[in-house]
């Protein structure tokens, strides 16, 4: 199996008032080539800040503290690794939204209230697909029927854009009143494509929803074109951060199964991250179970569902809502520990109904039990 | 989408509706600023006309004259007559009708505001943002202690520390509106020099007199920056705290994941949003200012609304003290106007109607 994006030992603190909270305690996970993982847990265990740690998009005063995050790249066939930690800040601003793009749970809030969704869209064309923009619009300049004003300079302009982008003539231009719109035929150009890739995604009338504004959306709309946000240039991974959660049900639906026929068109993987059981056993091949920033658990989907090995996946899995269930609803006893003052050695075992005397002094490795199924737990240590 | 043509339609009904409620304010602010100079008395009032204390015995004959012993409703009446006319009444401080002073000192107003305003929105809006981008850092402390002493500072402290300094020291840019000499050039030469705005700096371009233009700036810079230093102060931070909220919004990582760099994500994302608040100060510190600072005004020596009013009021000028309450509230209600027409152009959620 190719692996596609790997994070080794991530550790994200962040640094508040109350003290320094450990959000994530190395957290190892691993998506494949091909596959849909879903990442599970509880309000507040960590699943956004292990993906945004991963995009290194953790805003102030949280800090990725140490660990790995390796993209996969395929160069000529052979696979090469980069630690996204190391990069560069542009380095990053180059893949983020080529390589990796992301979903976000609150669409009323993840889109900005004073952009039309055209222009949103739009964005990430102008900024991952600058080549074939300024080729386009140059197409566009050359062709016979062409009516520009100053058809000439801005041929020469944009002809320029096209062998380098960064030249000193375009940073000067950016800066001018009016003149900084030199890029006009560009950005028509990556709007006409935004509308392309929003009619893509089902909604008609994408002409007409394009220049309109987020909040004359409505939500499973707007959900729609944050998604066509990260799909506009087919990444290899697509995070989905609760993409589904704040939906209603039948436009929950909706939206898995249109990530479901995107990832056989257009994108290789898909990392889900959701707090319903349900969507993982429906949509996902691997599952990777999370408690108060580590990972506890991970395992096929199948395999996890059929025999849960970890207290707290089996826990989890237990107090799930049964059809013919009678009788008051399981639940986990206690309460999520605070991550400013995380308990010793394993971050569960306080809750834990299989506690042992190791298990608050030593923190447990994850060790694979099974083909593909691995658990963090003394339980399954060395016996 | 809406076509060009009926946004312009909008538009105009919008801003005709607007200005017919002018109509209802000044109603109301005349009834006010009535009916607090009605409270004087009658006797108060034909004092008001009397100079010197062998007057004094005409007064019976003054109240009759103007009709000051009659009920309030009909006095009322007569002021909103006379104002609809365009009498205002007659200004003792400068000696002559209210509406010609006026225009007489709005100019020298508007030319310090024509600077000061495009200044401090300006100045204040690129500062609070770049306080706001750089929150917590050597850059944020020293704006945020700058703007303390600015806006905590007394205007006329200010002013008066300016002056001492640029003035009293170097030796720089003086007082008053012109030099002496370009002064009795000007009278010297009333065929050189047409008046046509009342404004130096402008009277100076189109005359062709630049010499003029030139020493009429160098008179503004003292009380601009001063006027300026002040209501930067107050935007600064207020565009400051408008940015920082708006840099922890969500959409700022929708942004970032999508790989816009942290220029474009600032100036075109954040900015735009941060504005929506920081116009309406704008708009309010900028009406205020076209009352003139009294203070700047007075030190400076420039003779425009502010020191007029100021005057008046020492002198219990009634006439002028009434008139400058009607023209604020029109400045305000104007540039609320203004202002509610620019959140509709920044904010596409707010519709005019």
């Amino acid at each position: 199996m190719k692996k596609i994006i790997e994070t080794e030992n991530l550790r994200t603190n962040f640094y508040t008032y109350e003290g320094v909270v450990k959000a994530l305690n190395d957290v190892c996970i691993t998506v494949n080539h091909g596959e849909t993982f879903g990442l599970v847990g509880e309000s507040g265990c960590g699943k956004s800040v292990t993906v945004r740690s991963m995009m290194r998009i953790i805003q102030s005063p949280g800090k990725v503290e140490s660990g790995k995050v390796l993209l996969f790249l395929d160069e000529n066939g052979e696979q090469e690794a980069v630690d996204l930690l190391q990069q560069s800040e542009s380095y990053m601003q180059s893949c983020c939204g080529d390589q990796i793009s992301m979903i976000f749970q609150e669409p009323n809030a993840a889109l900005n209230p004073i952009m039309s969704i055209g222009e949103q869209v739009a964005e990430s064309f102008l900024f991952h697909r600058k080549k074939s923009l300024s080729e386009a619009s140059l197409e566009r300049l050359n062709a016979q029927d062409c009516k520009v004003p100053f058809k000439g300079i801005f041929k020469n302009l944009y002809k320029k854009y096209h062998e380098d982008e960064n030249a000193f003539v375009f940073k000067l231009l950016s800066h001018i009143p009016l003149l900084n719109r030199w890029d006009f035929l560009i950005r028509q150009e990556a709007f006409k494509r935004a509308v392309e890739i929003i009619s893509k995604l089902g909604i008609p009338h994408a002409e007409d929803i394009a220049v309109q504004f987020p909040h004359n959306l409505s939500g499973g709309m707007k959900q729609r074109i944050v998604i066509a946000i990260a799909l506009a240039c087919s990444p290899m991974l697509l995070i989905a951060d609760e993409a589904t959660s704040n939906l209603d049900v039948t436009i929950q639906a909706q939206i898995l199964e249109l990530l479901k026929d995107l990832k056989k068109k257009h994108i290789s993987s898909i990392l889900l991250i959701t707090h319903d059981l349900g969507v993982v056993a429906e949509t996902c091949d691997r599952v990777g179970v999370m408690y108060a920033g580590s990972l506890c658990e991970v395992a096929e989907s199948r395999e996890l569902f059929g025999n849960p090995s970890h207290p707290y996946t089996k826990a989890l899995l237990e107090s799930v809502p049964k059809f013919h269930q009678e009788g008051a609803l399981k639940t986990i006893e206690g309460n999520v520990p605070n991550l400013v003052t995380p308990p010793a050695g394993c971050r569960f075992h306080p809750r834990c109904k299989h506690r042992m005397d190791i298990c608050d002094k030593e923190v447990p490795n994850l060790l694979e039990i099974g083909k593909n199924h691995s658990v963090a737990c003394h339980l399954f240590g060395d016996k | 989408m809406l076509s060009t043509h009926k946004l312009v339609n909008i538009l105009q009904a919008y801003i005709i509706r607007r200005l017919f409620f002018l109509f209802f304010v000044i109603f109301g602010v005349s009834l006010l600023v009535f009916t607090i100079q009605y409270s004087y008395g009658p006797d108060r009032r034909a004092m008001l006309y009397v100079d010197s204390p062998q007057q004094a015995k005409d007064i019976p004959e003054l109240k009759k004259k103007y009709g000051l012993n009659d009920p309030y409703p009909v006095q009322y009446v007569r002021y909103l007559k006379e104002i609809a006319m365009g009498n205002f009444g007659y200004s003792i401080v400068a000696a002559r009708p209210v509406w010609d002073a006026f225009l007489h000192y709005l100019p020298i107003t508007i030319e310090l505001n024509l600077f000061v305003v495009p200044l401090f929105i300006i100045i204040g809006i690129w500062l609070g943002k770049q306080a706001g981008i750089k929150r917590n850092t050597t850059y944020d402390h020293v704006t945020r202690i700058l703007a303390i002493i600015g806006w905590s500072l007394p205007t006329f402290l200010f002013a008066l520390i300016l002056l001492m300094i640029f003035y009293g020291k170097f030796g720089l840019f003086e007082p008053a509106m012109l030099s002496a000499n370009i002064e009795a050039f000007i009278l010297d030469n009333p065929d050189k020099y047409i008046k046509y705005t009342g404004m130096y700096t402008i009277d100076g371009i189109l005359n062709g007199e630049f010499g003029i233009t030139w020493d009429a700036i160098k008179h503004l810079f003292l009380p601009v920056l001063t006027q300026v230093i002040v209501i930067v102060a107050i935007l600064m931070r207020v565009m400051r705290s408008s940015m920082v909220e708006e840099i922890s919004k969500d959409y700022v990582i929708t942004a970032q994941a999508k790989g816009v760099d942290s220029k474009t994500i600032f100036n075109k994302h954040v900015k735009r949003n941060a504005l929506i608040p920081v116009i309406t100060i704008a708009g309010q510190l900028a009406a205020l200012s076209m009352e003139g600072s009294i203070a700047v005004e007075m030190i400076f020596n420039r003779h425009g609304i502010g020191n007029w009013l100021a005057h008046a009021a020492l002198k219990l000028d009634t006439s002028v003290i009434m008139f400058m309450c009607l023209f604020m509230a029109v400045i305000f209600v104007v540039t609320n106007l203004i202002i509610d027409l620019l959140y509709a152009y920044i904010d596409p959620r707010i519709r005019l109607t």
